[in-house]
């Protein structure tokens, strides 16, 4: 069999999503008044500022091929090498994602950066070239964010190794803006004003 | 010039030595007295001896390769020179680099550069040629370049070979009692049929050197070949499969330390301020010296290992001083642009009348085109690196180059050492394509090596030093017209190019007080030497003075000219309405060997079938380096960009030494030249380079790599290079069937500024 | 610390943040994985780690865990192993500088797919640059690999 010691990886990832079969988004238990639904399209702009921004965009592709953005990297572009999701989204054989990202950003300018189980998201993930208002119905889909409630993917966002590379990305890359911990909170606040999502 | 027409040619004589348990057979050099300013360096021996070949008593057989292998396969070619003659096979034997001698001079590179065409054996290009060989030696070439090794060695290695072949059947036939016409060779074993007795070649090797060389050989006939005209195992194969130590950057001596430089990002500046006291205080570093030459100027770290060095040099904190150039890539570009459209113009072609051809010619049947390249980096997979040991006064240097008689000469001179007592070892190189033909790696290391108290010192670049230092491929920028006849062939032609004097360049960091003003060939090379008849047929080089460095790259002005010339003739088809492939046969109806190479590979290549929406062909056509290449590609648009889907080359090499390798060599070239048309360019801001490393100066990667067809054909009377002249016409090839798939002429490299390839 | 390489253990005194690519070439002295960019952008230092390709010369080599191997570290004392001896039969070298690490990709690529198409080959070798342009004889060598190694099991 191909990639087997990456597919038991591929396996416990999606695994540990669909063990929560009872998972479901919080939309519908929170009222959603005129005022809150202000607050929380508010919140929801600086969550989308996160999600949009190249650090995570560019791993949360449609298609299989990750992007490449940023100063000295011209306009934003496919991944060079002819680097592809493969069957686990960890790469292909020959060319894992692991062949370059290893544990920790490289300290060299233009270096791979690197973090804990280095990965394309799941192509239904997908916020490259995505409006505010698909991202946002992507993000309460649990059809499409890996059978997570809001309060799961709040975690997610604060705990995720590969998550939180986004605002530690290596020399040379703008960080995602704010923190980890601050993007878990403005969900978490997003969530209880009834996670509005904006029009377009 | 003329005067170094009196010193005669015949300086070569063929000559045999005793070696250490055998003998060595080649060539005795007598130097002559040379008129020129470097005599004094010239100086020394009187008379050099050259190996070609030694056999020794073990039966060891070692052919040694004057030429340097950068990966193009001369090592087995001239290797093949030595072994059919000598009766051999390449299994046999051993090769070796031969060390710098000036005897190993290489003729055949400056021949072709006295800007006659190739074609032309009149009176006078002869003469030149011969001129120019001649200024080859008093350079003392031995270098590697200009697609002209095989050229070269082939008629010196081939008589070394049949020397020492008829050396040791007259030992053997001594050693026998019998006749040396009884004797025959059979792959190193000389046989007595009619008493069955034999002897190798090793055998009777000390004897041998006791025998006089002939003083001319008969060379085999071609019908007698066995390894000439056939393709070869390479040499250094087996090597290259298992990871041998045999690159510069491979070199291990004892207790050496490891170094890397950091050199002004400003051309042609010193350091404003510096500071390197972080730097030296960090861990592994030894020292951080100052380095000033006419390369470059900036630092040398010395530390303990090469990444500790890579680390300091990066934390110097320095600031460099102002360009003396314009900072910004589009007033750098600018001035070529505006020089190809109103500069000073010397015509180095000039058919017909021209400016009459154009005075009395309808607008709508005039076409006008403006083309440009930009600067290019050579990029070989082994960075720039050189190790260098200078102890109890002898400079040793170990580095991958193609030039190993002047960089012995400058090192020695920097470490103030005789020549006698600096020696060169050429390694294998990763790569080189004419960046190896500078010295600065060698220079660098030589005044680190001043600083470790004889431990040798080993620098290695970083990919971004190696990328932004040039010296570069010029840039250039061409302004063509063209008039088109009734029959919609080009009446009158003007092509006005403008680029550096690539010769001045290189002069002005080696020779800096010799003159170098005067034409530069290579500004039109490529354009004013291509097998058309146009009536009236201008080409004129407009020199533009810039302090950027320039130097040879992979088939140097053919690179730039091939694209404008092809790109443009490509135009003058479309605008006449006639087919591009049947312009070429009917404007170069006077050269046949032409004709056949556009005929080929237009049959193989099937040209003129209807394709299928969403694919296209382009046609281009380069003679360069003697020998006449044509390319034919096909294109297909695809979602995710332009895929190159096949190239066909035709290629007349006049004679064919090592079809695999020829082969090899043209996809090559090809897979080179399309690279740069994709997307290579150097760029400047602030006047810096722009550029670093392979993520933004990237080239071909093996799912953008077409298929290749190559047909190898033996009609030019006179034998052709082999290692550039695939690249020349794969860009314009390129460019013109984005022309037919997309109807966008792009006449600026590279494609990607306009077209995304998948 | 300690490293396996090409089956021996070997002591590295290193900063752990040396790459590993460094520390073979000049601490341990293995000169097969060669150094082109050093920032995994062409694959010459190409070695496996447990058989999984790995870019030695950003990986730190304190970070290193499981058995390296390299282009020295391939063939057995009955030969060639298959990749390099399609490399030989095809004739794939040019400058070869490159090659060390197409050759430790495409062994990396077998272990996993026995008999690749071009695509597979297409996506395995994409990090792998060669300036000499030898990729036809690579994917050549690579389909001739594929046979020998299907011959020898």
């Amino acid at each position: 069999m191909r990639f087997s010691g990456t597919l038991l990886t591929a396996l416990v990832i999606s695994l540990s999503a669909a063990a929560l079969p009872g998972a479901r988004a919080q939309d519908s238990d929170t009222p959603v008044t005129p005022a809150s639904g202000e607050q929380g399209l508010a919140e929801w702009e600086g969550i989308h500022a996160v999600f949009a921004h190249p650090r995570c965009a560019n791993c949360h592709v449609e298609d299989d091929q990750p992007r490449w953005s940023g100063e000295s990297y011209g306009k934003t572009r496919v991944h060079a090498f002819n680097v592809r999701r493969g069957e686990d989204g960890f790469g292909n054989a020959g060319l894992r994602c692991s062949t370059c990202h290893s544990e920790e950003n490289s300290a060299v300018l233009h270096g791979p950066p690197g973090a804990h189980a280095w990965h394309l998201a799941p192509a239904e993930m997908v916020w490259f070239d995505k409006s505010s208002a698909e991202i946002c119905a992507q993000i309460k889909d649990p059809e499409r964010n890996g059978g997570r409630s809001l309060e799961e993917v709040a975690n997610h966002v604060r705990d995720d190794a590969l998550v939180a590379w986004g605002w530690n990305p290596g020399p040379g890359r703008e960080p995602a803006p704010g923190s980890a911990e601050e993007t878990f909170a403005a969900i978490e606040r997003w969530a209880a004003a009834g996670a509005p999502c904006p029009e377009e | 010039m003329s005067r170094l027409g009196t010193f005669t040619r015949r300086a070569f004589l063929l000559g045999a030595a005793t070696v250490a348990g055998g003998v060595a057979v080649g060539y005795w050099y007598y130097r002559q007295p040379y008129p020129n300013p470097l005599e004094d360096e010239l100086a020394e021996g009187e008379v050099t001896f050259n190996p070609y070949v030694k056999v020794s008593s073990d039966d060891t057989i070692t052919l040694i390769a004057p030429r340097a292998e950068m990966g193009q396969g001369i090592s087995t070619t001239l290797a093949a020179f030595v072994a059919e003659e000598l009766d051999v096979s390449l299994d046999r034997v051993t090769v070796e680099h031969g060390p710098p001698s000036y005897a190993y001079y290489n003729a055949a590179m400056l021949e072709e550069g006295g800007g006659f065409n190739f074609w032309d054996e009149s009176f006078t290009a002869e003469t030149v040629r011969g001129l120019m060989g001649v200024a080859g030696k008093m350079l003392g070439l031995q270098a590697t370049g200009g697609s002209t090794a095989t050229r070269d060695g082939f008629e010196r290695m081939r008589q070394a070979g049949a020397a020492a072949r008829i050396m040791l059947v007259d030992a053997a036939a001594a050693r026998l009692g019998v006749a040396a016409n009884e004797l025959a060779t059979e792959n190193g074993t000389i046989v007595h049929r009619a008493s069955n007795r034999s002897l190798t070649y090793g055998e009777v090797a000390l004897d041998a050197a006791q025998i006089k060389p002939p003083s001319s050989v008969v060379l085999k006939e071609r019908a007698d070949w066995k390894l000439l005209g056939k393709s070869q195992p390479r040499v250094d194969m087996l090597d290259k499969v298992t990871g041998a130590p045999i690159f510069g950057i491979d070199v291990r001596q004892p207790d050496m330390l490891f170094a890397t430089v950091r050199i002004s990002p400003v051309f042609g500046v010193a350091p404003v301020r510096s500071d390197i006291s972080a730097a030296s205080a960090m861990p592994g570093v030894v020292k951080i010296v100052p380095i000033e030459t006419l390369y470059g100027s900036g630092f040398g770290v010395i530390a303990e290992n090469t990444w500790a060095a890579f680390k300091a040099a990066e934390a110097i904190d320095v600031e460099w001083g102002e360009p003396g150039y314009p900072k910004a890539n589009d007033e750098i570009m600018a001035t070529f642009t505006q020089a190809a459209r109103s500069g000073d113009a010397s015509a180095m072609r000039d058919d017909g009348n021209v400016d009459v051809a154009f005075a009395d010619a309808p607008q709508e049947r005039v076409i006008e085109a403006e083309y440009s390249v930009p600067y290019l980096a050579h990029a070989p997979m082994e960075p720039m690196n050189c190790t260098a040991r200078l102890k109890d006064g002898v400079l040793d240097i170990w580095a991958p180059n193609q030039m190993p008689v002047l960089v012995r000469w400058f090192c020695s001179d920097l470490a103030g050492v005789p020549g006698g007592k600096t020696n060169v070892h050429t390694t294998s190189m990763g790569g080189a394509f004419g960046r190896r033909g500078e010295l600065d790696y060698a220079l660098y290391a030589t005044l680190l090596a001043k600083e470790t108290d004889g431990r040798p010192v080993q620098v290695t670049w970083t990919r971004e030093e190696d990328t932004r230092r040039g010296p570069f491929r010029p840039a250039s920028a061409g302004h063509f017209r063209a008039r088109i006849g009734e029959d919609g062939l080009p009446v009158a032609v003007d092509m006005r190019i403008a680029a550096q004097n690539m010769m001045s360049s290189l002069m002005g960091r080696t020779f800096p007080s010799l003159p170098a003003g005067g034409s530069d060939p290579s500004i039109t090379d490529g354009a004013r030497n291509q097998p058309y008849t146009i009536p009236n047929y201008r080409v004129s080089e407009i020199q533009v003075p810039l302090a950027i460095p320039v130097t040879f790259w992979r088939s140097v002005g053919n690179s730039v000219n091939g694209f404008f010339h092809e790109g443009f003739m490509d135009e003058i088809a479309h605008a006449g309405q006639v087919d591009p492939v049947e312009m070429r046969r009917r404007l170069m109806a006077d050269f046949p060997a032409a004709i056949a190479v556009v005929d080929k590979v237009a049959e193989m290549s099937n040209w003129g079938e209807t394709l299928p929406a969403g694919k296209a062909k382009g046609f281009a056509f380069t003679l360069s380096f003697g020998s006449w290449c044509g390319q034919v590609i096909q294109i297909a648009e695809t979602p995710a960009g332009i895929k190159l889907e096949k190239m066909w080359i035709a290629v007349d090499v006049g004679m064919a030494i090592d079809p695999a390798i020829i082969e090899a060599q043209m996809t090559s070239g090809a897979i080179f030249g399309l690279s740069a048309a994709m997307g290579q360019q150097i760029t400047f801001s602030e006047g810096v380079v722009e550029q670093s490393n392979f993520h933004d100066y990237d080239a071909m990667r093996i799912f953008q790599a077409p298929e290749f067809e190559v047909a190898i054909i033996e009609n030019f009377h006179r034998m052709g290079g082999v290692g550039e002249v695939g690249t020349p016409p794969a860009a314009p090839a390129l460019a013109n069937a984005i022309f037919a798939l997309t109807g966008k002429r792009i006449r600026q490299l590279p494609l990607s500024r306009e077209v995304s390839f998948a | 610390m300690n490293l396996t390489v090409d089956g021996k253990s070997i002591e590295i005194d290193a900063d752990p943040e040396m790459p590993l690519l460094w520390a073979l070439r000049d601490i341990a002295g293995i000169l097969g994985p060669k150094f082109g960019c050093g920032i995994a952008a062409c694959g010459a230092c190409t070695v496996l780690i447990d058989g999984s390709p790995v870019r030695s010369c950003v990986l730190p080599v304190g970070q290193v865990e499981g058995a390296v191997t390299t282009i020295e570290g391939i063939s057995s004392p009955a030969g060639l192993h298959p990749v390099q001896q399609a490399w030989l039969d095809e004739q794939v070298s040019q400058c070869g500088y490159c090659q060390a690490g197409q050759i430790m990709t495409a062994v990396a690529l077998l272990e996993e797919i026995a008999d690749p198409t071009d695509e597979d080959i297409d996506n395995a070798m994409g990090g792998n640059l060669c300036r000499c342009g030898t990729y036809p004889k690579i994917r050549a060598a690579i389909h001739r690999a594929a046979s020998l190694k299907l011959a020898r099991s």
